[in-house]
């Protein structure tokens, strides 16, 4: 009778949503940094709590910062 | 027409001349079409995240136009061709653009460079404002 793990977690808003003057724009290098890991992974809205429309938005401009070399594909922009 | 924007990044050692005539060269391309450019932004000589044919940083050109499809086409041609272009993107911004849409996209490029320049005075005139009420209040204390 395992009881359920109670894991502590504030409900978390999405920043975009919260912050309309925020835009998400894939050649704006410096804020999309903010939501990919050191290794340049794009982080889940599971941590972040982004809504879906704007994780799709920021999927969408990361992969675009990639193509333009603005973001590493893997591994920190040191090489 | 429709409106696009396209990056590309050349090659960092090409020098002033060659940057124009590359730059010159695409916008003649959109023109020749039909087409409007809306806006041009040179960002400069940045830092690639990764190597791109050996070459550890690039210049970034923006380019905002109102285009039929077939432009499109014709500029990524030649993108491909030219060993001087590292790296190009086009992204569909909208689908329908009149001479209005163009006015109105050109207003709003003016409105958001200003207001970001305005930000930036701002900015700075605040800095300095918040220098001297700190000061008053160390004196107070």
């Amino acid at each position: 009778m395992a009881q359920p793990k109670k894991v502590f977690s504030r409900r978390r808003v999405c920043r975009f949503c919260t912050d309309k003057d925020a835009i998400i724009d894939y050649k704006d290098a410096k804020t999309l940094r903010n939501f990919v890991t050191e290794r340049g992974k794009i982080i889940p809205r599971r941590i972040y709590g982004t809504c879906a429309k704007h994780q799709r938005q920021l999927t969408e401009a990361v992969k675009r910062a990639r193509q333009l070399a603005l973001l590493p594909y893997m591994g920190s922009t040191q090489f | 027409m429709r409106h696009y924007e396209t990056t590309y990044i050349l090659r960092p050692n090409l020098g002033e001349d060659q940057f124009t005539e590359v730059i010159d060269r695409t916008n003649a391309i959109v023109t020749n079409d039909g087409g409007a450019i809306i806006c041009l932004d040179r960002l400069g000589i940045k830092r690639l995240a990764y190597e791109i044919n050996k070459e550890t940083q690039g210049c970034y050109v923006y380019l905002n136009y109102a285009a039929p499809g077939k432009t499109v086409n014709e500029i990524e041609r030649i993108f491909r061709i030219d060993d001087r272009v590292l790296r190009y993107l086009t992204v569909k911004l909208g689908d329908d653009m009149n001479a209005e849409a163009i006015e109105l996209e050109k207003q709003r490029i003016a409105d958001k460079a200003a207001a970001s320049a305005a930000a930036l005075a701002a900015d700075v005139e605040g800095d300095e404002f918040d220098g001297e009420p700190l000061e008053d209040e160390t004196i107070e204390d």
